[in-house]
């Protein structure tokens, strides 16, 4: 399933191209056509609660290039994460020298914040790749 | 980069965090347990999501200009459709199940009438936020009094189980988690109202036979996925083999009477006349009936069968010991007057090696990390030789006992299921 189709799940598609709430409501009441009112007919309510409003993030400026910049990698602490980032390193090694990368693994669990290292790759780095394995 | 198999839930999340457009790459799946040339392979060839080189991606996504559409800040209103329906009744029995609002077995219809009649079961507000929930790493959801009626009303609820319903919906905890470990949940019901709502907590105590227990561990269920938008196949649900006990949980009425100790819910610090539910997650329930004796037999060492049993457990969640009142009395007898001795033989006398225990999954993604940061036991054990024995669970809070059933006889049950937390049902009514 693509992206777009995936996000329209969501309920957020229509949202997002800038539809009216109405007509979003009408095509994210879900995967099956909507019940028809009628006569003979019972009225149901909607089991759903109620979602969070979502804060649009805008996403950080891209490098004009990588020659030079230092990535970090950093590995979530899943099975198999740190072998797929030390790959990762050595086909910059290989193919983009002038790249510096720095591998870290992310402080605590892998849904645990660290500020700490997002501090660091702030002031020393130009860009992250993160990567989970399982 | 995320492997294939978390696609959905990768694009998805990102969204539900504000960033729709998040620019993901995809390697083939599982990169656990591959040797360093197989993952090679997988990062110089194609991403297995779009068909392009992986690396080509990754250094796109790096480096080419923002999109309108990925510089967007504000707020986005999430749709989940209009609050009613019209239809047939079978139409409606068809359209909630295509949707996702059911365990996809029949439900009640929630009409705006057999909602009505639900909440004469609570004295509080339909309007009143009872609290909010999330089925993993996700935004919660919120709902309120009338919303969760919705849910009772569906899994068969009688209006006078709602303040059981309200409990559990306060306390956040869904019973469908996005973990791909298939997780199982619990709850233990103590106090006046199991006999005034007739639970069965005597023979068959675990099993289909009674309507409290049954409908209230389904409404938990049902209340995961339509209050937490939890049990998403790929979106908020990843248990690759899924549970089976998630279609109405592992609900326990306490036989207090029986039972030879203190109920539950005073250990945790209420009256014994207090109505109170329990929470629990973990991984089962599997049976007791295992070595070193028999029933029949004078010498049978439930003690050692326990921790037969809860060495073979992961000890990242915790132990409950389900145990019939013949077993719990025995155990009395056999010199445990108080749970407390029983939990700290246990503790100290189910064991493991460090090489053991280094070697488990959850040791290394949960335990590993905290043992870094100096967290205890798991800095110790780190520092310790691979031969060292040490306790196969972290503490003696790990472990938590329960006593039901009918006294047909002396079998326990055992739960890797970890103690969460403990509400009022009175509060609710």
């Amino acid at each position: 399933m693509n992206r777009r189709k995936l996000l329209s799940l969501l309920g957020l598609s229509p949202a997002l191209l800038a539809e009216t709430r109405a007509a979003a409501q009408q095509k994210s009441a879900g995967k099956a056509a909507a019940p028809n009112a009628g006569a003979g007919k019972i009225t149901t309510v909607n089991p759903k609660g109620t979602p969070p409003p979502i804060q649009l993030i805008p996403m950080a400026p891209r490098l004009d290039t990588l020659d030079g910049k230092t990535v970090y990698l950093v590995d979530t602490g899943f099975h198999g994460s740190d072998v797929l980032l030390h790959q990762v390193e050595a086909w910059f090694g290989r193919n983009m020298p002038s790249v510096t990368t720095v591998f870290r693994r992310k402080a605590g669990p892998y849904a645990e914040d660290d500020p700490k290292l997002w501090k660091e790759i702030k002031d020393k780095g130009n860009a992250v790749i993160m990567a989970v394995g399982h | 980069m995320v492997t294939k198999a978390f696609k959905d839930l990768a694009i998805l999340n990102a969204a539900k965090r504000g960033m729709p457009h998040e620019r993901i790459c995809f390697t083939p799946h599982p990169v656990w347990g591959k040797t360093p040339e197989e993952v090679r392979a997988y990062v110089e060839g194609p991403d297995p999501v779009t068909g392009k080189p992986l690396m080509k991606e990754i250094v796109d996504a790096l480096t080419v200009p923002l999109s309108d559409d990925e510089k967007k800040s504000g707020t986005v209103n999430v749709s989940v459709g209009p609050p009613t329906f019209t239809d047939t009744a079978d139409n409606l029995q068809e359209f909630y199940l295509n949707n996702g609002y059911t365990d996809f077995l029949p439900i009640v219809l929630p009409t705006q009438e057999k909602i009505d009649a639900m909440l004469k079961g609570t004295s509080h507000s339909p309007d009143e936020v009872v609290g909010k929930m999330a089925a993993g790493a996700y935004p919660a959801w919120s709902y309120t009094v009338r919303q969760v009626a919705a849910s009772a009303v569906m899994a068969g609820c009688r209006p006078e189980y709602f303040p059981i319903i309200l409990a559990i919906a306060s306390s956040g905890t869904a019973s469908l988690y996005s973990s791909t470990n298939s997780f199982a949940f619990a709850m233990i019901i103590n106090g006046p109202i199991r006999d005034k709502l007739e639970f069965n907590y005597g023979i068959g105590a675990l099993g289909p036979f009674a309507q409290a227990n049954a409908t209230i561990g389904r409404a938990w269920t049902l209340m995961s996925k339509n209050l937490g938008n939890g049990g998403i196949p790929g979106d908020t649900y990843l248990g690759s083999l899924g549970n089976n006990l998630n279609y109405n949980n592992v609900v326990i009425a306490e036989n207090e009477d029986a039972s030879p100790w203190p109920p539950f819910h005073v250990q945790r610090g209420f009256k014994k006349e207090e109505n109170v539910v329990s929470l629990f997650r973990g991984l089962g329930v599997v049976p007791g009936q295992v070595a070193r004796g028999s029933s029949a037999n004078e010498n049978v060492q439930f003690d050692y069968q326990l921790s037969d049993l809860f060495s073979t457990f992961t000890g990242f969640f915790g132990a409950l010991i389900i145990a019939d009142p013949l077993v719990a009395i025995r155990l009395k007898e056999q010199g445990y007057d108080t749970k407390e001795k029983l939990i700290d033989w246990l503790y100290k006398n189910t064991t493991q090696t460090v090489k053991d225990y280094k070697s488990r999954n959850y040791s290394y993604v949960f335990e590993y990390p905290r043992a870094l940061r100096g967290e205890e036991p798991w800095a110790t054990w780190y520092k310790l030789p691979d031969d060292a024995v040490i306790p196969h669970f972290p503490r003696p809070e790990s472990f938590n006992i329960v006593v039901t059933g009918g006294q047909t006889n002396a079998y326990p049950q055992a739960g890797n299921l970890s103690y969460g937390v403990s509400v009022s049902i009175d509060k609710w009514t």
